[in-house]
C-alpha cells in the first residue's frame, strides 16, 4: 500500500468510524453553555468554602499543636527522692495572680527531686528566663523565675552548705545562709531576654540569696542560699510561663 | 462581522453567546476527535457538550489569542472522553453490551479498521489529530500537551501500529 493510499484510508476508516454529529448537537452545546453559569456560583463557592475550611482546619491543628504552657502544675511530673515536710499553713500569695490555693499546692520536700515535660518538645530548643523575683510570705519565701516558654528538664538538689561551683569557670562561691538548694534548668538561657542582676541577696529568714551559678549551652543553674532547712516546694503556672519556687521557713 | 479577539474577549468576560459562537466553528472536529477516540457516536456527542460546559467553566484560564482556543478546546474534549471511559456507568453499560469478537470486527471492515480500533483511545488520539482533523503540527502538540518533537514521536509511534513499514517521512 503507497502512502497516498494509507492515508486516503485512514481517512475513510475515520468517516465510517465517526460518522457526522447529529443536527441537533450545535443547539445542545448552545442551550449547554447558557444554562451552565448558573453552575459557576457552586463551583466558584465550593473552592472558597474549601479555602475557609482548609484555614480552619490548620487554624486547629496550630492551636492544638502549640507549645502549651500549663496553668497549673501541669507542666511536668515530679519524681521525688525525699519525703515530704509538714504543710505550710501560710495563706496563698498574692503574687503571681494565678497562684492555687494553699490545700492545692504541692508539699515541700527537702529532697531532690526532678521535673521533666509531660510532652517533650518535639525539636530543640531553648527558653528564656526574662526576669526574676523573690518575696516574704507566712511560712515561706519564694522564688519566681520567669520563661518566654515552660522550660525542659528542671532539677532540684538541697545540699548542706551553701557552696557552689561556678560553671564552666569551676571556680567555688560561697552563699548566704546555712543550706543551699541548686536548681538546675535544662534547654535554658538566662542571657537572651534577662538582664537583671545574676546575685540577689535579699536579707529574708529563709531564701538569703539567689545566684546564678551556671549558664553555659542551654543550661542555667540557679544557686539558693537558705537560712534554714534545705525544704522546698515548686510548681508551675501560665500565662506567663513561670517557675515557682518555695522555701519553707519556721513560722 | 466582529473581529473574533473581541468575541473573544467578551466570551472571557461571562458572554455565553460569544464562547458559543466561538465554539460552533469547532464542534465538528470535536465531534470526530470523541467519535474515534470513544468509538461510540452518542457518547462522543455527550462528551462534545459536556467538554464545552467545562470549557466555558474555565475560559478564563485560556491564554493566548484565539487561535489558542481550538488546542486548548480539544485538548478538553480528549479529557473528557478519557474522563468518559474511566467512569463507572460506561463501563457497567458497556459490559452488559458486550459483543463477540466477530461481531466487533465485521468481514466487511478493512484490515486498517480494525487495527484502528486495536488501538487505545490515547494511541488514536494523535492520529486523529494529525490524519483526520489535519491540525499543523504546533496546534497538534499544543493538543497532546507535550513538545513538537514528542508530539510527531507519538503520532508516528501510533502509526506504525497500523502500518509498520512507514517512515517518519512519509507520516510528515
Amino acid at each position: 500500500m503507497s502512502n497516498d493510499d494509507f492515508r486516503r484510508e485512514l481517512g475513510h476508516t475515520f468517516d465510517d468510524v465517526a460518522g457526522s454529529p447529529s443536527s441537533n448537537l450545535r443547539d445542545r452545546v448552545r442551550s449547554a453553555v447558557t444554562q451552565a453559569p448558573e453552575a459557576r456560583g457552586p463551583y466558584w463557592i465550593a473552592g472558597v468554602a474549601a479555602c475557609v475550611i482548609a484555614v480552619l482546619i490548620v487554624g486547629v491543628l496550630y492551636v492544638a499543636n502549640r507549645p502549651n504552657p500549663p496553668s497549673l502544675v501541669a507542666g511536668g511530673h515530679e519524681t521525688p527522692s525525699a519525703s515530704p515536710s509538714p504543710e505550710a499553713t501560710a495563706s496563698p500569695s498574692a503574687q503571681p495572680t494565678a497562684v492555687p490555693t494553699q490545700s492545692a499546692l504541692p508539699p515541700f520536700v527537702c529532697g531532690s527531686t526532678t521535673w521533666a515535660p509531660s510532652q517533650p518538645a518535639s525539636t530543640p530548643y531553648t527558653e528564656h528566663i526574662s526576669d526574676l523575683r523573690t518575696g516574704v510570705h507566712s511560712g515561706y519565701d519564694r522564688l519566681t523565675i520567669t520563661f518566654d516558654r515552660m522550660p525542659g528538664q528542671v532539677e532540684f538538689h538541697p545540699q548542706s552548705g551553701t557552696a557552689f561551683t561556678l560553671s564552666p569557670s569551676g571556680m567555688r562561691a560561697t552563699l548566704k545562709g546555712k543550706n543551699g538548694i541548686l536548681i538546675v534548668m535544662q534547654g535554658t538561657d538566662m542571657h537572651t531576654s534577662y538582664s537583671g542582676p545574676t546575685d540577689v541577696v535579699t536579707g529574708y529568714s529563709g531564701l538569703a540569696e539567689v545566684r546564678r551559678v551556671e549558664d553555659f549551652e542551654g543550661v542555667v543553674q540557679l544557686g539558693l542560699g537558705v537560712n534554714g532547712a534545705a525544704c522546698y516546694r515548686a510548681f508551675y503556672l501560665g500565662s506567663p510561663a513561670r517557675l515557682v519556687i518555695d522555701v519553707q521557713t519556721a513560722s | 462581522m466582529e473581529q473574533r479577539p473581541q468575541v473573544l474577549a467578551r466570551a472571557v468576560e461571562g458572554d455565553a453567546d460569544s464562547f458559543s459562537s466561538l465554539l460552533e466553528p469547532l464542534l465538528d472536529q470535536a465531534y470526530r476527535l470523541a467519535a474515534v477516540m470513544l468509538n461510540d457516536r452518542s457518547s462522543a456527542e455527550d462528551a462534545v457538550q459536556e467538554a464545552a460546559i467545562k470549557a466555558w467553566r474555565k475560559v478564563r484560564q485560556l491564554r493566548g489569542d484565539s487561535g489558542s482556543l481550538r488546542p486548548w478546546f480539544l485538548s478538553i474534549v480528549a479529557n473528557e472522553c478519557r474522563m468518559a471511559r474511566r467512569t463507572r456507568w460506561w463501563s457497567v453499560i458497556k459490559l452488559a453490551d458486550v459483543k463477540s469478537p466477530a461481531a466487533e470486527e465485521p468481514e466487511s471492515h478493512s484490515d486498517l479498521h480494525r487495527a484502528l480500533l486495536r488501538l487505545t483511545p490515547d494511541e488514536r488520539l494523535p492520529l486523529v489529530l494529525h490524519f483526520y482533523l489535519d491540525l499543523p503540527l504546533e496546534e497538534l502538540a499544543r493538543t497532546l500537551g507535550v513538545s513538537q518533537s514528542a508530539a510527531k514521536s507519538r503520532v508516528y509511534r501510533a502509526a506504525r501500529r497500523l502500518r509498520d513499514d512507514l517512515t517518519i517521512e512519509e507520516v510528515f
